[in-house]
């Protein structure tokens, strides 16, 4: 162990360009609040120095992506694989789409907007760092990041009392999740010895302590399973997301919960995988495994006989993301179980592209519902879009594609999302996992309702009071436009993604083929 | 011309969505939307022209399929856009791009509001519809299929009647219930063919038809079982077989004249076809051993159908309710498992499209006038409409199975087909096949009542309320809609063969495949077209 650490001293291995991304992001952070502090008064700037950041950022990613991958850099600290690079790309729209679809509530409610787009770029670097983090010290330092940055962001309408109390909740029970995890990944360091993934998971097979391991891992699903909104660990999301401005709300719903899984699914599908001829790494799996598929089905029919419920658009979509983290955990436990290593890849390709995919649906959504909200998202129920289908039918026609995109309807990228994760769930055969797919699946069907009556109120409904379009500015003409030929052009060609994602060249997967 | 005929169904597919970008464009650019009907016409019509290219080829070989195309789509799970045509869906498009520029006309003057979703709605459909019995990729399938669904919830909601929210959100989510346990099914059968290849899996039919006939992939008889009913589920709610049935009332009686036109022309088609596409090659064995509980079902329904639709007092939903009983006699024919039964639960579909198509047609004609639907409203009408009358007499006739009209042939195909069948045989001796039989029979007598007593309630006597003697007769684009309906009927009634020509050599495909793996011998039930049309 001694010497281990030793030669790591010697040589340090701290190769700038492979966090090239992250930093650029974390610079564009620096300077954005500079800026904000020397000229405060033009404030466009602050959020075109983001884009570009993010451009710049995003590029770099693309560009790495034909590395033949060293696997690990910075002493075996930071990931280097399509886990990493996919996500970071998921992480980096996200944070773009943010941006464009907060410029018009930026301006109608007064927020600061250098500090809020440092913000927010600062968040994006915490999850970037999710992705990457290949131990378990920068995964929750990355977390912590974007957490904080996430609570001040839900915070930012001060005068409001629904917004102060959303980021409240949110920093004390988030707080108490951190800390759950960083107890699990404590006792996982006791067991392993270890908080490097790789190493945990040689070590996992002969762990010395396995009652600490099983332990560890259960408060690490706890913490995760509160980032990511899994049932029973969800009951925050309601609240927080209904107070909280609606752009933020988009962003909170994609963005933490996407990084949280990349984490969730690095630490445990990659970091407690089975081991053969080991007891203690089988029941550790075993256990993970069923237990994630059992709150998965919670989860999937929690968030969809509640949203049902719901009156409040917001408070619906907030459901939804429950139900959607449930989806997205049936490709995670289809990933624990893949047999070659090409499958697992697949299968978390098939999660990023889920995530890509809801990410990009919801911010979509989210703009329109705060574009037509107003200030304070004062009109964000049902009633409120009684019959704007055909008074502004470009708004109306982008928020029901995004709708049927959510409920999984073919030709929606939300569709091919479902299936990828579906399959890797199927494919292992596993009664419980099969279970977790019929219900995901009965789960959709139960969406189909409060989706539906979206489309329902705004095109089938007549509207009673008079009632005129929203002046969309550009940014958000953008960002809405962005999102739904994203939604549909993936709902057709997402060939190319899927194969980025996977890592799957085309070769490779012919030869799979054939074979 | 090559370049037509060698991409010939994803033009069909393809050219009403570009019809329906076409209309939306127009609206932007123009910001009129009194010409989208005129592309509407144009576009299923010029639809309409390209499918009789189908005739150009004969008929495939068995199991082959003609003009097919297989392009990848999704390499990275290997599902690829495979589409053909066999004698199985052959007249089915043609009856898609046929029943289309009619549902079109109907929609004419009855459409007054927000006209270019409307028929941009319409072409969608028409491409859905076209997709699903074309395509041999279940994903693709399975994507056309739901695809269908949010057109007519459109149409439905929109320009529906008063209650056509509730109306539409049924219909939407009892399709979708069904069709997404069937999307698991999809997806286990790429796995179970994986393993069973020892390779990638697959969604193509023909190659995991081959390997179920190769017998490399054998179904264990619970996983069978179970996928069996996970397909069977999303058709049997789409035709619908009872008790699954209960959305089709609301949905057709709610449903703008268009719009149940093509629910009851063509969308419920995609269930029996799907039937007898997926669930009879891939599952024989389940389909066999399940073909009671669907000949009682479908009894059920014909019988059920028939009463419910004799005492409606409101004019569209009675004839919804004749479709219930109509498609139990599909349905019937296809489980019946004998050549002639399949023939004629085939041949069915096709006269249900015309007839029943036909009849919402004719009785939109009305409520265009009165609107209202309200049988005891009318009476009379004979005296003031009588080209109206005249129409809708043979039309009813039709749907009733008089002789020379098509009713006639399927409905007789589908009971000889029962009563040959060897499908119900508890034994040797007890065999419960003449019984089903008969019970359709009944069922033909109790549609000559019902829509018998629904012509001289609203046709016969004196016309009892002021209003209607001021209704004016049929104009000519209502009389050119009917025109083509009514030479389909006499042809299809008068000469079936080429008809049955085409199906013939799927049909018998299908039932070796069903009836041949039960280990017995297979009944040779010859179909001899020529003594039809000597009868």
């Amino acid at each position: 162990m001694s010497n281990f650490l030793l030669a790591q001293l010697t040589t340090p291995n701290a190769d700038v360009t492979v966090i090239l991304p992250e930093i650029v992001i974390a610079v564009a952070g620096i300077v954005v609040m500079l800026y904000d502090s020397f000229f405060p008064k033009q404030r466009a700037v602050s959020g075109a120095i983001g884009m570009a950041g993010i451009l710049v950022s995003a590029v770099l990613l693309v560009s790495m992506w034909g590395d033949t991958f060293s696997g690990t850099a910075w002493s075996g600290m930071i990931a280097h694989d399509n886990l990493r690079l996919s996500f970071g790309l998921v992480f980096l729209m996200i944070a773009a789409m943010t941006i464009l679809a907060s410029t018009l509530w930026v301006e109608i409610e007064g927020v600061p907007v250098g500090e809020y787009h440092a913000i927010l770029l600062f968040a994006t670097f915490g999850m970037m760092m999710m992705a990457a983090g290949n131990d378990l010290v920068v995964i929750f330092l990355g977390l912590e990041t974007s957490s904080i940055a996430t609570y001040v962001m839900a915070g930012l309408r001060k005068g409001d009392l629904r917004s102060n109390e959303s980021a409240l909740k949110y920093f004390v029970l988030g707080s108490f999740a951190s800390a759950f995890l960083l107890y699990g990944m404590a006792l996982v360091y006791g067991a392993t010895g270890t908080t490097n993934i790789p190493l945990i998971a040689a070590s996992v097979g002969a762990a010395k302590f396995p009652a600490l391991l099983l332990i560890g891992s259960a408060m690490m699903i706890v913490g995760f399973g509160f980032k990511v909104a899994l049932a029973p660990f969800h009951v925050w999301t309601p609240d927080v997301y209904e107070g909280a401005p609606a752009p933020i709300t988009g962003f909170m719903a994609a963005g933490p919960k996407a990084a949280a899984f990349s984490s969730f699914l690095r630490v445990f599908v990659l970091g407690f995988p089975l081991v053969a001829g080991a007891e203690a790494a089988g029941l550790l799996h075993e256990t993970w495994i069923s237990l994630l598929a059992v709150l998965g089905i919670i989860t999937i029919l929690f968030g969809n006989v509640a949203a049902i419920l719901q009156n409040n658009i917001k408070r619906m979509l907030a459901y939804s993301s429950i139900a959607h983290a449930g989806y997205a955990t049936v490709g995670f436990v289809g990933a624990g179980l893949a047999k070659t290593a090409a499958e697992r890849n697949e299968a978390i390709a098939a999660v990023a592209f889920y995530l890509f995919v809801y990410a990009i649906t919801n911010l979509g959504a989210f703009a329109v519902v705060s574009l037509l909200g107003q200030r304070n998202d004062r009109r964000a129920d049902f009633e409120d879009y009684n019959g704007i289908g055909f008074k502004a039918p470009l708004l109306s026609f982008s928020l029901s594609v995004f709708m049927l995109s959510l409920l999984g309807m073919p030709l929606t990228a939300g569709f091919i999302g479902k299936v990828l994760v579906f399959r890797p769930a199927l494919e292992s055969g596993n009664v419980l996992l099969v279970t977790l797919v019929v219900v995901a699946v009965i789960g959709s069907a139960i969406s189909a309702y409060y989706y539906l009556r979206l489309l329902v109120v705004m095109f089938f409904r007549e509207r009673a009071v008079e009632w005129t379009p929203p002046r969309v500015p550009s940014p958000l003409t953008t960002a809405i436009a962005a999102a739904v030929i994203a939604v549909l052009y993936f709902g057709i060609f997402s060939n190319g993604l899927i194969r980025k994602f996977s890592g799957t060249t085309p070769q490779a997967a012919e030869v799979r083929a054939e074979r | 011309m090559d370049l037509i005929t060698q991409n010939l169904l994803t033009i069909l597919i393809l050219l009403p969505t570009v019809g329906a970008i076409g209309a939306i464009v127009y609206q932007a650019v123009t910001k009129t939307d009194s010409h989208q009907k005129w592309i509407a016409l144009v576009v299923t019509l010029l639809n309409f022209a390209i499918s009789l290219l189908l005739f150009t080829r004969g008929v495939p070989a068995i199991g082959g399929f003609e003009f097919e195309q297989n392009v990848p789509w999704i390499s990275a799970i290997h599902t690829n856009f495979h589409v053909g045509v066999d004698g199985l869906s052959f007249w089915l498009v043609l009856l898609t791009t046929f029943i289309m520029p009619l549902s079109v006309l109907c929609a004419w003057t009855a459409v007054e509001k927000k006209k270019t979703a409307f028929y941009a709605s319409l072409l969608l459909l028409e491409s859905a519809m076209l997709g699903v019995f074309v395509t041999l990729d279940l994903l693709v399938f399975y994507l056309f299929f739901e695809a269908s669904l949010i057109p007519m919830f459109l149409l439905i909601g929109v320009w529906g009647g008063k209650n056509r929210i509730y109306a539409a959100v049924k219909f939407f989510i009892f399709t979708a219930v069904g069709s997404l346990l069937m999307l698991v099914a999809i997806i286990a059968l790429y796995y179970i063919y994986a393993g069973a290849m020892h390779g990638t899996g697959s969604f193509d039919f023909v190659e995991i038809l081959a390997a179920m006939q190769s017998g490399k992939l054998v179904l264990g008889s619970e996983a069978g079982m179970l996928l069996f009913f996970a397909f069977a589920l999303a058709f049997a709610i789409k035709v619908p077989i009872f008790p699954v049935h209960t959305w089709l009332p609301d949905a057709h009686t709610e449903a703008p004249t268009a719009g149940s036109v093509i629910l009851a022309a063509i969308l419920l088609k995609m269930g029996t076809y799907g039937l007898m596409r997926f669930n009879f090659a891939f599952f024989p064995d389940q389909a066999r051993e399940t073909a009671w509980i669907f000949i009682i079902l479908a009894v059920i329904g014909i019988i059920y159908g028939a009463l419910v639709a004799m005492v409606q007092p409101d004019w569209k939903r009675l004839i919804a309710y004749t479709s219930v009983a109509h498609m139990g006699f599909v349905v019937l024919g296809m489980f019946s498992f004998t050549e002639l039964g399949m023939q004629g639960a085939v041949y069915q579909m096709l006269n249900h499209g015309v007839s029943t198509g036909a009849l919402f047609i004719l009785v939109g004609f009305a409520y265009e006038r009165r609107h209202t639907r309200e049988i005891t409203e009318y009476g009379g009408l004979a005296n003031v409409m009588p080209n109206y009358a005249a129409i809708f007499i043979i039309t009813t006739m039709s749907s009733i199975g008089l002789p020379f009209l098509n009713g006639f042939v399927g409905e007789f195909l589908i009971m000889v087909g029962m009563f040959k069948s060897s499908i119900l045989n508890v034994t040797d001796t007890t065999n419960w096949n003449y019984v089903a039989a008969m019970a359709a029979g009944i069922g033909v007598i109790l549609a000559a009542v019902y829509l018998l007593w629904l012509v001289q309630r609203v046709f016969f006597g004196k016309v009892t309320h002021a209003e209607n003697k001021k209704l004016t007769d049929l104009n000519a684009r209502e009389i050119g809609i009917m025109i083509p309906l009514l030479v389909a009927m006499v042809v299809m009634g008068v000469y079936p063969r080429p008809f049955l020509e085409r199906t013939d050599r799927a049909i018998k495909t299908i039932e070796a495949r069903v009836m041949k793996s039960a280990g017995g011998a297979v009944e040779k039930t010859e179909l001899d077209t020529k003594a039809l049309e000597n009868r």
